[in-house]
């Protein structure tokens, strides 16, 4: 489902100094796969994770998702794989103030050329989390664990096949990170590829398989 | 992306922050009422003069003979002959004749004067015209030589009436006159008469004069007549029957004048222009000034777009991890700077139709305001403003590009933000 090989990143300092944060790092994850990629902080794990969602373009090697070929895709293209192919929980969670649960859910139909009836699909995906009842409410009426079930229920509107988190429990306390590790296991079991980067080891216990990403490479 | 998408997105932007986009709306109202205001001032004041201040027909050629007759030597009297051949010019229609009344002739009215006892004694300058040109106003008889002993129909000039109403009368405490109450009324004349000369020779004639019709074409300082009513005049008292004292060409259309102008000095005549130059010149006064306000105006839209592009720079700066946001869940570069430029035509529309709207309630205003409390005046016109309806749609669009060309730096500034950057974390 992902395929990965080669790929190299480098930033520029502020004094122009160039820091080598992947240097020929591959990976492999099989359909309906949960995939955990540890690293201490500041190994290259959210550098990873933007590559692989198509959200950095700037880096050298290929990848490929889903059957779609990343690098060198133009930026149309890459926004449309965004849009339909993955989805993406971050540890801030970054839902919209101003929108309601449900409408954040169904941001992603915004830029997509999907039909209508978002409103009881974006109830659906809440049903899925666990959320539906608070649909109506406002991000900041929600507590952590919430606004990450909000997120990850707005990840799979379009009902992507692969999903990809980034320290997705970073923000949660230890009840509330577990039952957002459990959901992931539920998703999994339903058939979601999912690929988590992290640093913490409840998320990596919960994983089939564990990859290290440590001086740039995956091991 | 789908207009109704960018709609819900702008409009949620909008209402987080009110404050912001009042005063980027605001800034585009302020630039935008006063050009509006003061194009339809403009607009207003040259309609004015153009048509009440110096009704020039800009189809008609006023040909008058040359200043030092050298006698026949370049054709330049301008007699029957002569009118024949400026007829015939290539772009003339048609060519109406003039002839001053060339003895004096006083008027001296003793009785009712609409409802006032009235004395007084007057000079009267007379010229007879060809009917043609006054026809269309005449409103009563017919515009020709009643022949002697009878009524000599006169037309008198739009503009005299204007003057006397507004400031021979009021002065005097004489009654004001509407063109319909003027149609038939008659005064007397004494032709080879006068208060100021002691030049007459012979003995003067009585007669009597109505006035049949108002006209722009008439004469200003006088009144006009049929052209065979002042031949006969000047020949009954043995002056110049022969030759006219002016020719008005009128030409098929405006285009034509300057060709048909050079014509006539070829022939040795020449054009008065006065009246053109006046109107002219007023013209060009009132439209220097109105594009000096037009330009302080449009200088206002520039600063309201400058005002527009900060605000919208400060708002993606802000926005910068929800536009991030947008691309991780489909958001191409070119929906994002969409999405910032769709907020600015928003409120650069809107700014541009309160400013629009603005203005014509306040030229309306003025207007309403002038009417009633500024005393009455020559030529005051019912409207200093003129509002055509593509003005207030200019002043829209006008809005909506100085928005539009204020958001081209920050809508690039959206493009080219790495969601990488502001996502992590
Ligand atoms: N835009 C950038 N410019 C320069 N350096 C950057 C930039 N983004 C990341 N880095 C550097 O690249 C390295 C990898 O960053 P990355 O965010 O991928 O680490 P991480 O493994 O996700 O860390 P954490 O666990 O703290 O989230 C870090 O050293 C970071 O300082
Ligand atoms: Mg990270």
């Amino acid at each position: 489902m992902i395929e990965a090989s080669g790929l190299s990143k480098t930033f520029e300092d502020g004094e122009g100094k160039s820091l080598a944060v992947l240097s020929g790092a591959s990976l492999r994850v099989a359909r309906g796969e949960l995939v955990a990629v540890m690293g201490r902080s500041g190994s290259g794990k959210s550098t990873l994770l933007h590559i692989l969602g198509g959200l950095d373009t700037d880096y050298a090697g290929q990848v490929t998702v889903a059957g779609q070929r990343l690098d060198g895709a133009s930026d149309e293209a890459l926004a449309r794989f965004r849009n339909t192919t993955v989805g993406f929980v971050f540890q801030s969670f970054h839902l919209v103030s101003g929108l309601t649960a449900a409408e954040n859910v169904a941001l992603p139909e915004l830029f997509g050329a999907h039909a209508a009836d978002a409103p009881r699909r974006a109830l659906e995906a809440l049903e899925r989390v666990g959320l539906a009842a608070k649909a109506q409410r406002n991000p900041a009426q929600l507590s952590g664990g919430e606004r990450q079930r909000v997120a990850i229920a707005r990840a799979l509107f379009l009902k992507p096949p692969v999903l990809l988190c980034d320290e997705p429990t970073g923000n949660l306390d230890g009840a509330t990170g577990a039952e957002i590790i459990e959901l992931f296991q539920r998703l999994n079991r339903e058939g979601l590829t999912i690929l988590a980067v992290t640093h913490e080891d409840r998320v990596s216990a919960a994983a089939q398989r564990v990859l290290r990403l440590d001086q740039g490479q995956l091991v | 992306m789908k207009a109704s998408a960018v709609s819900a997105l702008v409009r949620l932007n909008l209402r987080r922050d009110r404050r912001g986009a009042l005063s980027s709306l605001f800034g585009i109202a302020v630039g935008v009422s006063s050009l509006v205001f003061f194009v339809a001032l403009g607009l207003g004041i040259s309609r004015v003069v153009r048509e009440k201040v110096f009704p020039v027909d800009t189809r008609l050629v006023e040909v008058v003979p040359p200043q030092v007759a050298l006698g026949g030597l370049l054709g330049g009297t301008l007699d029957q002959a002569a009118v024949d051949r400026l007829a015939a010019l290539p772009g003339v229609d048609r060519a109406h004749r003039k002839m001053n009344v060339r003895v004096p002739a006083v008027c001296r009215y003793r009785g009712d004067f609409f409802g006032q006892q009235l004395n007084m004694g007057l000079e009267v300058i007379a010229v007879g015209v060809d009917p043609s040109l006054v026809q269309a106003d005449v409103q009563l008889g017919k515009f020709e030589d009643p022949g002697a002993g009878q009524p000599i129909p006169a037309v008198a000039a739009t503009r005299l009436i204007e003057i006397y109403n507004k400031t021979f009368a009021p002065a005097r405490g004489l009654p004001q006159l509407s063109p319909a109450m003027l149609v038939g009324f008659s005064f007397p004349v004494e032709l080879n008469r006068s208060f100021v000369t002691a030049s007459a020779v012979g003995p003067s004639t009585p007669g009597t004069m109505q006035l049949v019709g108002v006209s722009e074409r008439g004469l200003l300082a006088g009144v006009t007549i049929p052209l065979e009513a002042a031949r006969r005049i000047n020949k009954d008292h043995g002056a110049d029957a022969a030759t006219f004292t002016g020719v008005t060409l009128e030409t098929s259309d405006p285009a034509q004048v300057p060709r048909v102008v050079a014509a006539v000095k070829e022939m040795g005549f020449r054009v008065d222009d006065a009246e053109r130059r006046l109107s002219e010149n007023a013209g060009a006064a009132v439209a220097i000034t109105t594009l000096a306000m037009a330009l302080l105006s449009a200088l206002i839209c520039l600063l309201a777009a400058l005002n527009i592009a900060h605000a919208l720079s400060a708002s993606v700066r802000a926005r910068s991890r929800e536009l991030g946001v947008m691309r991780a869940v489909g958001a191409s570069r070119a929906d994002v700077a969409r999405l910032v430029r769709a907020e600015a035509l928003v409120l650069g529309a809107s700014g541009g139709a309160l400013g629009a709207a603005l203005a014509v309630a306040a030229a309306f205003a003025v207007d309403l305001a002038v009417a009633r409390f500024v005393p009455d005046f020559p030529f005051k016109p019912d409207a200093f403003f003129r509002v055509p309806l593509w003005l207030p749609l200019a002043g829209v669009a006008l809005g909506a590009l100085a928005a539009v060309v204020g958001a081209v730096g920050p809508s690039r500034r959206a493009a080219r933000l790495e969601p990488a950057r502001v996502l992590a974390g």
